[in-house]
């Protein structure tokens, strides 16, 4: 069977549509066809036995929405499966008489029409669980293959594919649907899902339904370009139609078949349809293609492609270029970061979140991830931390642990393929990393260093790199997916160092064929000045062929050196990139320039002027301008305190009044808000660390488990925050033990709940009373769209806030600090970090 | 497919207010990185009322209580759902963690579209009306009494998942979030205003 997936001598026929036959013989909107199985077998079973004398060497049994996610019929979900294996079985055993081609069974899984996290809340472990049932069921029952088709989400994809491989040792085909933009629904483009499929070692893959055989053209032409794997094609017949108000497919067998032929020249080995296509459509097919061996001459050469490196993310593919250079952004990495390493132990993801979307919008290409902080539990939070932050970011990740534990359960998890980092020359480094590369799919860095450490010389770390190589080739990998890191050791400890690297990355390149990347930064440990040497060491590692360099998106020498590389080494078209990041450039000053007017005119500023100039910045939300008029105040001779005391407090004040007495609306409030927080950055900045007190807060927020609107929740931590209050957000469909944990190891003395839905104020509920039982003089505050303050009351909560401003002045009076030394605390902490 | 500041400035409670200055740029920036995020999908099925109800035999649609009021001398009804996709989600997850502001604002967006987007469905479908007959105003579940769980049955019978993408949370909330699900009655005679 695999053999006969795999030749491409010959094309290998599916069948047609199986819904719209059975629509024909009086199947219902909303009937399950899955119940035809046992109600009407024999309809089912004409259908199949038609198509198999059409030419269909393989047909699909009727199990597309048997799975137990969301299959709901009054017949037991085993009986529905087995019997439409059984049906589909009888009908091949009836057609093998009359022909003596092959006649195979394939097991049909689609989609389990639920949504996963994030952008749904059914977890990926539920969906594979029901896929898995499905899959040993329908292997039990004598299929002989596996399709997974008509997928729109490559995370469900994923999962169903995952969930083939594990219970069954049956061949598995992959198709998905696109939609008129040639994405599938949650965004992933055909390049995205050939990364994942192939990492995931399916048996072919490729597209049905969505489209007919002629817009499919382009979508399998890029196919062909990105894989090498047999394609699979079964488009509808044309687009749907309504006509009296029925859908109707318009494209008939003759013109279908001509469309097909071209699908076929564009790489197409395993062929059939889909909604609207019947046993006349493959039959034309197969009319069209007797005798035509030319046509099939030219499959068996067909993208045999060169081998690239590509990792994505749930809807975004990135390649790692052999002859350009990429940004792996390396701020999400509690190493000598010691806000992040907080952030982390106290489960503040909206800080992690903040980091991952301040990299991507500062340019990065793919992201690295290591929670490695001792005392946590690294499996637990690094899958949790991969799958937070892809429910922000569309970027590739870089999963970067030595846990192979903690790499395992991540990469499961990860939606995508990602980068693996690494795996280095070590025995038992290879023989636990490489297993679950082959097994997920992904890229991998090969760090070169073993047993006996880091040879000094290039060629020793070359020799490294092809040892792992070639252990590489024992799983099934290929040099295309290894990334090779030579190694980036102080030039301060060994002075040789920079230009051992700089050979070794030459030389991996030239000899072993393999991309490159490399942790730039530390070049330079040691020595004063980091930044610039960085950028310099960035610069000659780029001219030596660097594929991914693995920097701090944030710093502008390195994004200066990379743009500079890129344009002046003809990889940057027209210089766009240049002049996009540049066209504003002035030689004068790097920080970004203020244009409001300076308070008052030259030798008479005073600092009652700078007070108005930053009140009005702030009451008006201009960010830039009330840091900018806070720096004049300081410049000006103010004090810090006096700043805070004069200038933004009663500025928030005057706004928080406006707010309440209705002159003023709730964007223009956070907006203000916001750029008061822009003037606290600066005068924390110029405040001589004090002795700590209290601190406001924290206070631990979170949206309730079931509920997956958060925006109430997002603004209320924002404004807090604004305010001087130290917020741990956990997040969304958050469960009630993770609050009382959390509340707990805070010592948090104010909860936060908010809940939008009638039906999750059970969980609400439920959390307040644990909290309540578990957290001594802890108090909980509760908001959202479905609630009123009796009902608060009801469900025991301590506090009712009917807006974020209401929030703060509830927080500010439980915390009865003075607020001056309140934001004197506040400036302390973050100073401190 | 747009939405002009004034839409958006009533789903941020600004009630007859419209954005200007600093706010204004902030609104029409993230309109537009919105925009670009959405990928608006739709499906409709017309269905004939018997015995109140509508749907196949084991999948009817109850049309009782207020939503039967509202649909009094309705003769059939659009199912319609509509959705402005995954996308637009996780532009609005991206921009609510960096700024308060920016969280209300897109949240703002994405009603303002949706509803916008359910407009424009609507009139397509009228150009499917026979003649004589008129639409009367959509009505959702969770409106009035008419239950959440009818959500089940009406994506359902519009196999939304497959057609839209768009699922139910155990919650019974649709997801993505930007997405509207309804019925919409049809008449005889004029539209009402």
């Amino acid at each position: 069977m695999k053999e006969f997936i795999a030749d491409r001598s010959r094309i290998f026929f599916l069948d047609g549509g199986m819904g719209t036959q059975l629509q024909l013989k009086g199947l219902q909107p909303g009937e399950i066809p899955e119940l035809w199985n046992v109600r009407r077998p024999d309809d089912v079973r004409a259908v199949h036995e038609a198509y198999f004398a059409a030419g269909s060497n393989a047909i699909y049994a009727n199990t597309f929405g048997a799975n137990p996610a969301k299959y709901h019929g009054d017949v037991p979900l085993a009986d529905v499966i087995c019997a439409g294996i059984g049906i589909a079985r009888e009908a091949a055993a009836r057609s093998a008489n009359v022909s003596s081609e092959p006649r195979y069974v394939a097991l049909d899984v689609g989609p389990t029409g639920r949504l996963l996290k994030p952008s749904g809340d059914f977890e990926f472990d539920a969906a594979y669980d029901a896929f898995a049932e499905q899959v040993r069921i329908g292997s039990a029952a004598g299929a002989d293959f596996i399709v997974v088709e008509t997928m729109g989400d490559a995370y469900e994809l994923k999962a169903a594919v995952l969930a083939a491989k594990e219970n069954s040792s049956l061949p598995v085909v992959a198709t998905v649907a696109l939609g008129d933009d040639g994405k599938l629904l949650t965004g992933a483009d055909v390049e995205c899902v050939a990364a994942l499929l192939e990492g995931l070692r399916v048996d072919a893959l490729g597209l049905n339904c969505g489209f007919g055989p002629d817009r499919m053209l382009e979508h399998v032409r890029r196919l062909a370009a990105a894989t090498t794997l047999p394609i699979v094609v079964k488009p509808n017949a044309g687009m749907p139609q309504i006509v009296d108000g029925c859908t109707v497919f318009t494209v008939g067998p003759e013109a279908f078949a001509q469309d097909v032929m071209a699908l076929i020249d564009a790489g197409a080995s395993i062929v059939g349809g889909c909604c609207g296509t019947t046993p006349a459509h493959i039959a034309a097919v197969v009319e069209h293609l007797r005798g035509e061996s030319s046509r099939l001459a030219s499959l068996t050469s067909r993208h045999a492609g060169n081998e690239r490196t590509v990792v994505t993310s749930g809807s975004r593919a990135v390649e790692i270029p052999f002859n350009d250079t990429l940004i792996i952004g390396e701020r999400i990495n509690p190493t000598g970061k010691k806000k992040l390493r907080a952030a982390l132990t106290e489960g503040d993801v909206a800080y992690v979140l903040r980091e991952a979307v301040a990299q991507a919008d500062a340019g990065a290409h793919i992201l690295d991830v290591n929670v490695g902080v001792p005392g946590l539990d690294e499996p637990i939070v690094l899958d949790a931390t991969i799958q937070a932050v892809q429910s922000v970011t569309d970027l590739p990740l870089q999963v970067d642990t030595s846990d192979p534990k903690a790499l395992e359960r991540a990469l499961r998890h990860y939606n995508g393929k990602a980068l693996v980092n690494s795996v280095n020359g070590k025995e038992e480094s290879m023989s636990s990393v490489l297993p679950l590369v082959a097994k997920y799919g992904g890229a991998v860095v090969a760090l070169t260093l073993d047993e006996s450490g880091i040879p000094p010389t290039a060629e020793g770390r070359i020799d490294i790199a092809r040892k792992i190589l070639a252990r590489g080739a024992e799983y099934g990998l290929k040099p295309a997916d290894f990334v090779v890191d030579v190694l980036c050791l102080a030039v301060s400890a060994d002075a040789n160092s920079a230009n051992v690297i700089l050979e070794a990355l030459e030389r991996v390149r030239t000899e072993l064929g393999c991309r490159t990347c490399l942790g730039v930064s530390n070049i330079s440990f040691g020595l004063p000045a980091r930044p610039l040497l960085n950028a310099a060491f960035y610069t000659m590692a780029l001219d030596r062929g660097l594929s991914a360099g693995i920097i701090n998106p944030l710093s502008s020498d390195m994004m200066t050196a990379y743009r500079a590389y890129r344009a002046l080494t003809a990889k940057d078209a027209a210089c766009g990139g240049w002049i996009e990041s540049f066209g504003n450039w002035s030689p004068a000053d790097k920080t970004v320039q203020s244009c409001s007017p300076k308070a008052g005119s030259e030798g008479q500023s005073s600092s009652s002027d700078a007070e108005s100039a930053l009140s009005a910045a702030i009451r008006r939300g201009l960010k830039a301008d009330a840091a900018s008029a806070t720096r004049e105040a300081l410049a000006d001779g103010m004090a810090p305190l006096d700043i805070i005391a004069h200038g933004i407090v009663p500025a928030l004040e005057v706004v928080g009044k406006g707010f309440e007495s209705g002159k003023m609306f709730l964007p223009q409030l956070l907006m203000a808000a916001e750029a008061a927080g822009a003037a606290f950055d600066v005068v924390r900045a110029a405040m001589p660390p004090q002795a700590a007190g209290d601190v406001k807060g924290p206070i631990v927020m979170a949206t309730v488990k079931g509920d997956i609107h958060d925006i109430g929740k997002n603004i209320c931590r924002a404004l807090l925050e604004n305010y001087g209050f130290k917020v741990i957000d956990l997040g969304r469909d958050v469960s009630p033990e993770a609050v009382v944990a959390a509340a707990k190891r805070e010592k948090a003395r104010l909860v936060g709940l908010s809940a939008l839905m009638t039906t999750t104020v059970g969980a609400m509920e439920q959390t307040v009373k644990m909290v309540h039982d578990e957290v001594p003089g802890c108090q909980v505050t509760v908001g959202g769209a479905v609630l009123t303050a009796e009902y608060a009351a009801k469900i025991g909560a301590d506090n009712y806030s009917k807006d974020a401003m209401g929030l703060v002045r509830y927080a500010e009076k439980l915390f009865t600090t003075g607020r001056i030394a309140g934001e004197t605390q506040r400036m302390v902490r973050l100073k401190e970090e | 497919m747009t939405v002009d500041l004034a839409e958006i400035a009533r789903y941020m409670r600004m009630g007859r207010a419209v954005p200007d200055g600093a706010l204004a740029e902030r609104v029409v920036k993230l309109r537009d990185e919105g925009i670009a995020s959405m990928r608006p999908a739709r499906v409709w099925h017309r269905f004939p009322i018997e015995d109140n109800s509508l749907g196949p035999v084991g999948m009817r649609l109850e049309i009782s209580g207020k939503l039967a009021r509202h649909m009094c001398g309705c003769h059939a009804a659009y199912l319609v759902c509509g959705t402005l996709g995954a996308g637009f989600d996780a532009f609005q997850r991206r921009a609510s963690i960096s700024s308060g502001v920016d969280a209300l604002v897109v949240q703002a967006i994405g009603a303002a579209l949706i509803e916008k987007f359910m407009d424009s469905t609507e009139n397509d479908i009228r150009m499917e009306l026979s003649p004589g007959e008129t639409l009367i105003k959509r009505y959702s579940p969770g409106y009035g009494d008419f239950p959440l769980s009818a959500q089940h049955t009406l994506l359902n019978l519009l196999d939304a998942s497959r057609r839209v993408g768009v699922a139910l949370t155990d919650t019974l909330l649709m997801v993505p979030s930007k997405s509207i699900s309804a019925v919409i009655g049809v008449k005889k005679g004029e539209e009402q205003k």
